[in-house]
């Protein structure tokens, strides 16, 4: 008897050391390390390191195809930083999201990371993960309007905004040239093209509807046409004054399904590397997409020149919208107990230096004032921005919700174009789900 | 045996007291052998559940554990849009799944089984050839299927357009008609042989001299498979049955290879791993809710221990009918 209880007495000491050991799990409170903690502990997966060895940050990232750029720009920064090793780990973009939210409920893992855009910062922010960054050397230099893509709900900054992108209508030039054809400005000349195109057995748009996502940016590009570019109908849906049943909200969705018929056959079942391959082999004239795109199709040495048309005017005459958005910042964890090192860094990624090779490197459009990207096309987007560029806004407002609104506005797409939803319901669908958390700012 | 081995030991070498003692401390120290599994099944098996249960009970604001607030999240995941919508839509496809797989995946394994027990030449080379598929990875197997299966250069439609019956080609996993099924075959592609040997090993251990009485007594065929062999093998019938049960309702990595995290094409192949998934760790753009994930978890998980003892009990009957 005595000893059956001393079992099970060591069984429960044990259960209990390994429940102690596995707890705080996912209700962890972020630590409240401070900037100046210099006492060795563990960061970034391994012990800080004693006086005199570099300390190493580890920085995660959503883009596994920029590892090669990153590694001359870490390599500069850790020239002038002798003290500080950085280790660039970067995650499938799909999978970031799981693999940081497990980083920062552990506290462990990481140092300085990669932010996903306006409500994803945010999140990360009220949730107390992030340091605030507002006092960091060389942030004066971005505009204000970029850093709210990484603000917490308290107006302080989270994260150095580090690219803009673009979202536009690529073109083959050689297929448009051989064939006559001109580059549309409005949404009916678009619609001409792709008849001409479509007549002369050539897809016209590379599309691909199986990452539900893709087919919102298409709509960040078309939709405008619709509703307007500029910020006055976003204004609108934020005051109240209207919402995603309005009829120019329901008319660009309807000219969405009419771009079915310009898509390859089976776009729903077929991936963005598919839709590349269409467009690389010249059997599809356009493709839509971010400028990030821009390194794709250098990295694949694409055969003809590639143009872009920013968006489609309203009116002919009128300057055509380009749809703009901070796609990404870099904070730093409050769990990293090198917060002077991560600091450093961060202060290095906003910088000028940093600004001109990260765009030179990686073919980005940089936020800091005074870095002009390389890039020819670059500075025709970043030139058209500058005229009259128009917010993605799906993705810079209603990021929020479950699911949020933009993944049920882009899921409803899907659902369309599979003859499950109207374009009336698409619109009823997404503005459901915005009824559930968005408050118009009367 | 081991402790039997302890007290020969014991017996043999050291005098009687304290070889009594020895042989009792031995006998108890067996135990402790079994203490880094049962240390690893409450880290990971024991430990989550009780998690889970746990963030299910709580509101959450993103990662952020709030107040206390019993079984809301519960009542939110059966009552509130889109939440009951996309419940009742996954866990129909679950059902399909597994009524899919019974029908594609055990019923051809059994049939092969049968084949394989019967006397035919190169058995082994059968066997070996069938179990290939479940050597590997759920992910490969998923990435070579959405090659094979792809509607543009997919090698099945490349296949029926080369022997004149391009008007069967479709666009496989893009279609919501035939999504689903497309990839319970798969499924049932890459878990046949392991079922098919269960079944073969259930069917080995029922004697020959049964099948000879029966025979003596006029029985042949299909008689002697409904009458002797499957009740004989209900043991193995039962295992591969709840196993493809909870493989089923657990379900998760092959489609989320195959189809993205929306169970793509809207929702079409959708199941409640992908929900879970989605619900506590969100999209590209975000929305977790890990509350009412967990809550899910927790339904799934009290839903597949139910109907694993409920078949449990129905196919136990069976056993003792016959």
């Amino acid at each position: 008897m005595k000893r059956s209880k001393w079992y099970i007495g060591s069984l429960m000491l044990l259960l209990s050391s390994i429940v102690t050991a596995c707890g705080g799990g996912s209700a962890a409170k972020p630590a409240d390390a401070k900037p100046s903690d210099a006492k060795p502990a563990a960061s970034g997966g391994e012990a800080a390191k004693p006086k005199g060895d570099p300390v190493k940050l580890v920085m995660y990232s959503w883009r596994p195809e920029d590892k090669d750029g990153y590694a001359k720009i870490v390599a500069e920064f850790e020239k002038d930083n002798p003290d500080i090793k950085v280790e660039f780990k970067p995650f499938k973009s799909t999978e970031y999201n799981t693999i940081l939210t497990n980083a920062l409920q552990s506290g462990t893992g990481v140092d300085v990371l990669q932010l996903r855009p306006y409500d994803g910062a945010k999140a990360l922010a009220d949730a107390g993960y992030l340091t605030p960054v507002d006092k960091v050397k060389g942030i004066e230099n971005i505009p204000d309007s970029y850093l709210d893509a990484a603000r917490g709900s308290d107006k302080k900054v989270y994260g150095i905004p580090i690219m803009l992108n673009n979202a536009v209508i690529f073109y083959n030039k050689k297929l448009f040239d051989d064939n006559g054809l001109q580059v549309p400005q409005t949404w009916d000349e678009f619609v001409k093209t792709c008849d001409a195109l479509k007549a002369k057995n050539i897809i016209p748009i590379a599309q691909s509807g199986k990452a539900a996502y893709l087919l919102s940016t298409t709509h960040a590009v078309i939709g405008p046409s619709a509703y307007g570019g500029g910020t006055d109908f976003m204004n609108a849906v934020l005051s109240g004054a209207t919402n995603f049943k309005d009829a120019k909200f329901v008319e660009s969705i309807k000219r969405m399904k009419q771009l079915e018929a310009y898509f390859p056959k089976d776009f729903v079942a077929i991936e963005d590397k598919d839709a590349q391959a269409l467009f690389y082999t010249s059997k599809a004239a356009m493709y839509i997409n971010g400028s990030q795109r821009l390194e794709t199709f250098e990295t694949n040495k694409v055969a003809f020149p590639v143009e872009f048309m920013p968006g489609l005017s309203g009116k002919k005459g009128d300057p055509a919208p380009i749809a703009t958005w901070v796609d990404g910042s870099y904070g730093i964890a409050k769990s990293s107990k090198h917060q002077e090192q991560a600091l450093k860094l961060i202060e290095f990624i906003a910088s000028k230096k940093f600004g001109q090779m990260y765009s030179d490197e990686l073919t980005r459009v940089s936020p800091i004032n005074g870095v002009a990207p390389k890039h020819p096309q670059l500075q025709k987007m970043a030139a058209y921005a500058e005229k009259n560029s128009t917010p993605y806004l799906l993705l810079t407002k209603f990021s929020q919700g479950t699911p949020t609104t933009k993944t049920t506005f882009e899921d409803s797409l899907q659902g369309m174009y599979i003859g499950k939803l109207t374009p009336e319901k698409v619109a009823e669908d997404t503005q459901a789900s915005a009824d559930k958390w968005f408050k118009p700012q009367k | 045996m081991t402790s039997t081995t302890f007290d020969r030991k014991a017996e043999m070498n050291l005098p009687k007291p304290p070889a009594r003692r020895k042989r009792r401390i031995a006998k108890h120290l067996v135990h402790l052998f079994l203490l880094p599994a049962l240390v690893f099944y409450v880290g990971f098996m024991i430990y989550p559940i009780f998690q889970a249960l746990l963030n299910s009970l709580f509101a959450w604001k993103g990662l952020t554990r709030g107040p206390f607030i019993g079984l809301q999240n519960f009542v939110r995941l059966f009552t509130e849009t889109p939440f009951k919508e996309t419940f009742v839509r996954a866990l129909g496809h679950n059902v399909t799944f597994f009524i899919g797989l019974v029908l594609t995946k055990l019923v051809v394994a059994f049939i092969l089984a049968l084949l394989i027990n019967s006397k035919i030449r190169g058995k082994e080379l059968f066997k070996t050839l069938y179990f290939v598929p479940k050597l590997l990875s759920v992910i490969v197997v998923g990435f070579l299927f959405s090659l094979i299966l792809n509607p543009t250069y997919g090698a099945l439609n490349t296949l029926l357009a080369a022997i004149g019956l391009e008007g069967l080609a479709r666009p496989w996993l893009g279609d919501p008609h035939t999504a689903l099924y497309a990839i319970i075959i798969v499924n049932s592609w890459y878990g046949f042989g392991f079922a098919m040997l269960i079944f073969l090993v259930g069917l080995q251990a029922i004697s020959q001299e049964v099948y000879e009485a029966a025979r003596i007594d006029g029985a042949s065929g299909l008689k002697m498979i409904f009458t002797i062999t499957l009740p004989l093998a209900m043991p193995s019938i039962m295992i591969m049955t709840i196993l493809t049960f909870i493989g089923a309702f657990e379900t998760f990595e092959l489609i989320y290879a195959m189809q993205g995290n929306n169970g793509a094409p809207y929702f079409s192949t959708d199941v409640l791993g992908l929900y879970f998934y989605r619900l506590t760790f969100g999209s590209v753009s975000g929305g977790e809710s890990i509350g009412i994930g967990s809550a899910l978890a927790v339904v799934l998980l009290v839903l597949i221990s139910c109907a694993t003892a409920v078949s449990m009990f129905f196919f136990k009957r069976r056993e003792v009918e016959h």
